[in-house]
């Protein structure tokens, strides 16, 4: 069966191996180097057992197992709050009309304006699965694990909820966006930026980006189609999120120009849908597959599971599903349609 | 002889046919029948003292006194961005910098600026095919110095000028259609003309108003800010020579560069002199030619040692050239002819400066070789 709990320092080869497999773009959330890893783990207990440094911010990170052979197959992470306490870059496209009364012209003239409005916002973050998995139900489970998570923790996490998405990169590696402005103020390629900004503070954003809105018209063509548009590779995780109520709005990766989907968090489906119960035996296998998450904390488990009944807030599922979740009968768990 | 004189309105037609030839590139000066009498009655009501110092508009012609038509114009706007706004582009840098990483990087930048507003500028030089070089150009610029001076107060103590940019044959600019066209939607040679039209008030509606990062236009046009049309190279070097920077503005349009001089440190302005008229008959004065003219060094050499002089009239303000011999220690003496032309009469002070600027100034030489009592050297 497959099961989403906590990421353990065990896993760290195993998330190590997925990062490396994602290409540069996801490097900024999952660091592909050892340390940085191995810290962003760390960060991640702490958060679950609740002793982290106030400062440091909430970072929660998950892994995909198989509990048959222990395997990991993916990673997806929340960070309760965005830039962790730092400022959070995103450009945002707005426009502006340049007009003429005399000339009777009327023009619209579209703009990136940098921008903080997402910091502090809850954001979902460091998906990465086994590409063999992408569109299966374990891809959803993994993606929708989250928000079980948030739904049963629901006061770590703010009102709004966002998400990036990886933007165009060619297949040689090239990101027509950063070439197109990026590079001239920070003077050097998207793979070294990229990485600074999983590694290093985001400090170095602020004194690098271009201060003033940028005209979009200024953009090379190739950059300017490249704006809001998702990476091919994302278009799984993409439509997964827009079923799940999240929406492109202004918002953009100040690297690559992919989209920053945007939601509130009460509306999201998986929490509207989701109902709390207590767990209960089912005799047979039958029934509806189900998301099912029980556990609070480092004890958070969340997996499928087909549900035969649901009486009075008792949930009918297989005893095998207890063992996933390490619970017993008449504990506290949580569905949601999958 | 070539007399520097108000225009007046029967320049009308003679102007109309500089403006025509001129062609594309000459923004203040369109050939628009409606628009250059317009500006002419400017030109009146501003010499005539009918309108405030400020809304001045000081257009200068050049009158050839043998075909008695006007072969040339130039011109002072006593300020600019009064009534309209005035728009340049400043070039300057944006630096970004991490320590941390080690980056520093240098980002030219075009910010939109207003900052020439309320200063003079020097216009219009326009000049007849027909009457190109001896000089002619130079007495032209250079006549609107001595004007400067002369009556500083209805001026600001700086003055500037913008210079034509780079454009090719076709009037396609670079910087305009990396730039520009992509928010104006119209090609370079409409906009320019719409400008000289005087809709200026269409620019501030359409512009850009954030700053514009070079590195994000193409090298071409990246290539054009702050250069002048070839055309316009020797303007640039007289005015260079006369003391004028360029002061980092470029043009909103092809980039073309904005320099500046304070008015105090003109060269034509530093270098003037006063002197009384003296005046002798014309046939004095032929045969004071006739011995003087045969010089050492030919006729560049004559151009070189030729003298502005000019009346101290504002409403009527005159200017000629002479040879530098006519200078003595206080006075200056001047044909009858000459004297008409100035509007001046015996015992008037004139104000001097020299045509040219290579060499001696041949105010001082002239004395100088006077006081020795040598011949006069080249």
């Amino acid at each position: 069966m497959w099961v989403v709990r906590p990421a353990q320092p065990d896993d760290l080869k195993a998330v190590l191996e997925l990062a490396g497999g994602v290409g540069p773009r996801m490097s900024s959330t999952l660091p592909a180097k050892d340390e940085a890893l191995a810290e962003k783990i760390q960060q991640s207990v702490r958060s679950f057992q609740g002793t982290n440094d106030p400062e440091e911010g909430l970072r929660f990170l998950f892994v995909l197992e198989n509990s048959d052979t222990g395997k990991v197959s993916g990673v997806a992470g929340i960070d309760a709050r965005a830039g962790n306490g730092q400022p959070f870059y995103n450009y945002r496209k707005d426009a502006l009309i340049h007009a003429s009364h005399e000339l009777g012209v009327s023009r619209r003239v579209e703009v990136l304006y940098p921008s903080h409005a997402l910091t502090d916002h809850t954001l979902l973050c460091a998906f990465t699965v086994d590409p063999a998995l992408r569109g299966t139900d374990a891809f959803e489970l993994l993606s929708r694990a989250r928000m079980m998570f948030i739904a049963s923790h629901r006061h770590l996490f703010t009102d709004h909820a966002v998400v990036e998405i990886q933007g165009v990169q060619t297949e040689s590696g090239r990101v027509p966006f950063w070439d197109s402005l990026g590079r001239h103020f920070f003077n050097m390629d998207f793979e070294t930026a990229d990485q600074h900004s999983g590694a290093l503070s985001k400090t170095f954003i602020a004194e690098l980006m271009p201060p003033n809105p940028v005209y979009v018209t200024l953009l090379t063509p190739e950059a300017q189609a490249a704006l809001g548009r998702a990476h091919e590779k994302t278009l799984p995780t993409y439509e997964l999120l827009q079923r799940e109520g999240f929406q492109a709005g202004a918002y953009l990766d100040i690297f690559d120009a992919g989209p920053v989907l945007e939601a509130r968090t009460d509306s999201l489906k998986t929490i509207v849908a989701s109902l709390p119960g207590r767990l209960h035996g089912s005799p047979t296998e039958d029934g509806e597959l189900c998301l099912i998450s029980g556990g609070t904390q480092a004890q958070f488990r969340c997996t499928l599971s087909p549900i035969a009944e649901t009486l009075k807030g008792d949930v009918k599922v297989p005893v095998k599903t207890w063992h996933c979740l390490s619970l017993d009968a008449g504990d506290q768990i949580r569905v949601s349609p999958l | 002889m070539l007399v520097i004189r108000p225009l007046q309105e029967s320049d009308l037609e003679a102007l109309y046919a500089m403006a025509q030839s001129a062609g594309k590139g000459l923004t203040t000066l369109p050939a628009d029948r409606d628009l250059l009498l317009r500006k002419i009655r400017h030109t009146r009501d501003t010499f005539d003292q009918r309108c405030a110092p400020e809304a001045g508009l000081y257009l200068f012609a050049l009158e050839d006194t043998e075909l008695e038509q006007c072969v040339g114009i130039s011109g002072i706007q006593a300020r600019v961005g009064l009534d309209e706004v005035f728009y340049n582009y400043r070039l300057s840098v944006t630096v970004n910098a991490s320590r941390e990483l080690g980056v520093h990087v240098r980002t030219p930048t075009l910010h939109l600026s207003n900052d020439m507003t309320d200063t003079s500028e020097i216009c219009s030089l326009l000049l007849s095919d027909s009457h190109r070089g001896g000089g002619n150009g130079l007495l032209l610029s250079r006549c609107r110095f001595m004007f400067l001076d002369h009556f500083r107060k209805h001026f600001s103590d700086k003055v500037f000028a913008e210079m034509r940019g780079v454009s090719d044959k076709d009037g396609r600019s670079p910087l305009w259609d990396a730039l520009g066209c992509k928010f104006f939607d119209m090609d370079f040679t409409e906009a320019d003309l719409l400008s000289g039209l005087g809709d200026k008030s269409f620019i501030a509606e359409l512009m850009p108003k954030f700053p514009i990062y070079l590195p994000m236009l193409p090298d071409e046009a990246r290539a054009v800010i702050g250069r002048v049309h070839d055309n316009t190279a020797p303007a640039l070097k007289m005015l260079q020579a006369e003391g004028f920077n360029f002061n980092g503005m470029v043009d909103i349009f092809d980039g073309g560069p904005v320099v500046e001089a304070f008015i105090h440190n003109i060269r034509t302005v530093r270098e003037s002199t006063d002197r009384i008229v003296m005046i002798r008959s014309d046939k004095a004065s032929r045969n004071w030619s006739a011995r003087e003219a045969p010089g050492e060094g030919g006729k560049g050499d004559l151009e070189r040692r030729e003298v502005m002089v000019c009346n101290g009239s504002f409403q009527n303000f005159r200017v000629t050239t002479v040879p530098a011999e006519c200078i003595a220690i206080d006075t200056i003496s001047l044909s009858e002819t000459v004297a008409r032309a100035l509007e001046v009469e015996a015992g008037d002070r004139v104000r001097l400066a020299p045509l040219k600027d290579a060499g001696l100034n041949p105010i001082y030489d002239r004395r100088d070789t006077n006081h020795a009592g040598k011949p006069s050297r080249a």
